[in-house]
Parts: structure tokens; sequence; C-alpha cells
């Protein structure tokens, strides 16, 4: 049980910052090799003098690191709640005060995820004066972001298609929510161009490019992402700016 | 139909009308699982509900199938099936590739709107029914790459577009009917073909020469050689 504790800091306080400051610790490698014991896991007992919302907002997000790692561990089907409680070191009735259901719980930890996914693609994305070029540095961090979080990828791409119709509609929701990245690049280009892209260009663009990305993932090859950047700019590129440009863009 | 197995005498008595029997009761239990799913999703339906929607015992049901997994997996594989039979029958009577992919992605099409409960079976639920399920859902994926494939030999880029544009391909149109058979919409999804045939065709043809394609009449077979 080496990664029981890669949600604790070193002084075994809880680790401060955001749910996907916490989630985003490789859980592969916790914390460098150093072990805890699992007492120091927990809060410390008795007075210890926290805020009452702190505490309850710490558990919330232990909750969700525990769900991450008892799900990479024995996938969302064989993970139960005492799995889940076990790896935040908290109570199973600190964990019905916060998640009625495994299932809610589940969303929680996948909307933590996407989040952050949304926001180091925006980010990328944002920093980018030219369209395709915002468009290679959005793949590029959504491709580094899974690649360096095996266990989050998994959970968002695989486990989150097991669990439930409500985690479903997030997910598809989650990726429909790429398409106005592509819907940017219609902007300024000629009208010989706009009149071949159709509706649903973009849609399937996003979905061909998910679809490349999951099927790696399902197979245990998320180490094969990064080097997917080239095909994926080229992919999504070609219907704006013709294959000769995109693959231009794609390979510099 | 019933005279096809009184009118001869049947060797070994009961044998024949037994097997069809059966056929005919695994058909009807896939298709009660595939309109439960469409309902419930894959994980919440039970056997006692696909049971109940084909009006058949539940021994008849374990008769015929050791799990729901199992019963998942043959739904699967009869739909996945049917489905790329159409597809190569559609492709196979045309000569030129463009042409191919249009009348293939035309018979696909087709079967989604003809069975949308058992397309949505394998196309939404495959991912979330266990491995083999997955695997199959994969094998399958391969096979409309594959047919893809041979649009490098037309291309006059061939030899330089990217190694998993194939895959990006059937992936783009798999979500795009995903969507749509998710939010219920079959009917819509016959109007989609230009669409799909240019998207599948601009990477090979350029988006004009697809556009052709996919906007021309319907074409009629080239005459086979």
């Amino acid at each position: 049980m080496a990664s029981k504790n890669w949600s604790v800091s070193q002084d075994g306080l809880p680790a401060s910052g955001s749910v996907s400051s916490v989630l985003l610790r490789d859980p592969v490698n916790p914390v460098e090799s150093q072990e805890f014991p699992p007492e120091l896991a927990r809060l410390p007992p008795g007075r210890h003098g926290l805020p009452r919302e702190f505490v309850a907002h710490n558990q919330r997000e232990r909750l969700i690191a525990g769900l991450a790692e008892a799900v990479a561990e024995n996938g969302y089907a064989g993970t139960t709640i005492a799995d889940i409680t076990r790896h935040a070191a908290v109570s199973r009735r600190t964990f019905y005060e916060h998640f009625s259901s495994k299932d809610e719980c589940f969303v929680a930890a996948y909307d933590t995820v996407m989040n952050e996914l949304r926001e180091r693609v925006g980010d990328a994305f944002e920093q980018e004066e030219e369209w395709p070029q915002a468009v290679r540095a959005g793949i590029a961090a959504m491709l580094e972001f899974l690649t360096t979080e095996p266990h989050l990828a998994r959970l968002s791409m695989v486990e989150a298609l097991v669990a439930g119709p409500v985690v479903i509609e997030r997910y598809d929701a989650a990726i429909q929510s790429l398409v106005p990245f592509f819907q940017a690049g219609r902007e300024g280009r000629p009208k010989k161009v706009l009149a071949a892209l159709s509706p649903t260009t973009e849609e399937a663009l996003v979905g061909g490019m998910v679809s490349l990305i999951s099927r790696r993932i399902f197979a245990d090859r998320t180490e094969e992402l990064e080097a997917l950047l080239p095909d994926l700019v080229e992919f999504t590129l070609t219907p704006y700016l013709g294959s000769t440009e995109a693959a231009k863009v794609a390979r510099s | 139909m019933a005279s096809r197995f009184t009118a001869r005498p049947v060797p070994g008595g009961q044998q024949l009308p037994r097997e069809f029997i059966a056929q005919h009761q695994r058909a009807r239990i896939v298709a009660a699982l595939a309109r439960e799913i469409s309902e419930k999703g894959y994980r919440a339906v039970t056997v006692a509900d696909i049971v109940k929607r084909a009006g058949i015992a539940r021994n008849t049901f374990y008769d015929n199938f050791g799990s729901k997994e199992d019963c998942f997996l043959a739904a699967q594989q009869y739909a996945m099936s049917t489905a790329l039979e159409q597809v190569v029958d559609a492709a196979g009577t045309f000569e030129s590739w463009p042409q191919r992919v249009r009348a293939g992605l035309t018979a696909f099409l087709g079967y989604v709107v003809a069975e949308p409960h058992l397309a949505r079976t394998c196309m939404v639920e495959a991912l979330s029914a266990g491995p083999a399920a997955v695997r199959y859902y994969e094998e399958s994926q391969q096979t409309f790459v594959s047919l893809f494939k041979l649009g490098r030999d037309v291309s006059p880029h061939g030899p330089e577009l990217p190694e998993t544009l194939e895959e990006a391909i059937v992936g783009g149109v798999f979500w795009i009917l995903y969507q749509r058979l998710v939010v219920s919409e079959p009917d819509s999804i016959e109007g989609l073909l230009p669409e799909l045939v240019e998207f599948a065709l601009t990477p090979y043809l350029g988006a004009e020469k697809a556009r052709e394609v996919a906007t021309a009449p319907d074409p009629s077979p080239a005459p086979q050689a």
C-alpha cells in the first residue's frame, strides 16, 4: 500500500490547496517513496483547533482522492465505499455526510478531474495568438495531462463509461465542450473553405480525436499518448487549412 | 412457418424444431436486452428485466445464455456482423473507392436507423459491458479502419497521411452516430450521410472532390467486371 498517503503532506497535515492539487499527486510514486504510518494520514485527533468548514472541506477532498486511488486499484465496479474510506482514512459515517452513494462520489471526482483538464487546455489555447498554434497547444496540454496522470486518465475516459448514466451525460458534455475550440477556426477562412465545412465537422473531429486517445487509455497504453500529437493536429486542422498546411503546423 | 417442420419427417424426432425454437428465442432475448439497455443503461439491467421484456421463463434465459454479459456479447456480435455484412455488400457493388465509401456509409446508417436499439447497444453500451465487449468493439472498428485504408491508394498524398487517420475517421463517424443515438434521434441519422461522406473523404481527396462525391445524386452501381 505504498500509495496510501500520497494525499498527505510531509508533516502529516492535510495537503493544502485545491482538490486538484490533492488528486494530481502522482499515485504511482507517492511523495517519492516516503512511507507514512496510517495514523499520520488522519487529521490530528481531538482539539486540533481547525475550523469546522475546513475540516469538512478537507474530508470531501480526501474522499475524492480516496476514490481515485481505489478506482485505480480495483476499477469502478470493484470499488466499495469501504475501499474509498480506507484510502481517505475517514470513517464510513463521514463518507455519508458528504455523499449519498459511491456514484455521487465518483461524479464529484469526475468533475474535479475534468475541471482541471478544461482549465489546462483553455490556458494553453489562450496563450497562442494564431488559431492553428492554439489548437496544437491545447491538444498538447491535454495529452500531457493524461500522460502524467494515467490513473486520472483512466478514471475520466474509461471508468466514467461504467459509472452510470449521470456520469455518461457529463462525459458526453465534456467532449462536446471541445467543439468551440475548433469552431473558432472558421473565423476568417475563405468562402471556399467555409462552404466545404458541414455543421457536424467539429463534432466529428472531436469524436475522432477522443476516440484515438481513449482507445489507448483503454488498452493501458497511456505512454503512447504524447506521440499522437502530430497526427491529431494534422487531422483536426486539415478541414480548415488543407492537408499541406495542416501537416506543416503538425510537424513544426 | 410451422409447415416447414411438418411437411417432411424430421429425423431424430424433435431436433430440428427445437433448434429453430432455440434460435428464435435467442433472437427474442437479444432484442429484449437491447431495448432494456436503451432505457436503463447496461449496468442497471437485470436478467429479470430481460426475461420480463422477452416474455419468457427465467430458465429459458439460462438455457440460452450463462449470464447478462454473455447475452450482451451475443447481441453485440449479432448486430456488428450483420451491419458489417451489409456495409461490405453495399461497398462491393462499386468499383471506385470514393463510391464504395459512400455506399458503405449509406448501408451502415441504414442499419443504425433500422435497428436503433441494437446499434446503441453496440456503440454506446459496449464500452461499459466488460473487457470482452470492449475487445469485440475494438475489433469491429478495426474492420472499418481497413476499409478506409484503401483510400490511400487513390489519394495524391496517400503516403504522407498520418498513420492514425483512419482510426480518427471511424471514431469521428461513430461519435456523431453515438450522439444521435444517445439523444434518441435515429430519424435524423440518414440526413447526415452527405456530411459524413465528406468528412471521411476530405483527407484523401481534398474538400472539393469530397463534396462532389458526397452531394452527387444517388449513383448507380458500376457493372461488375
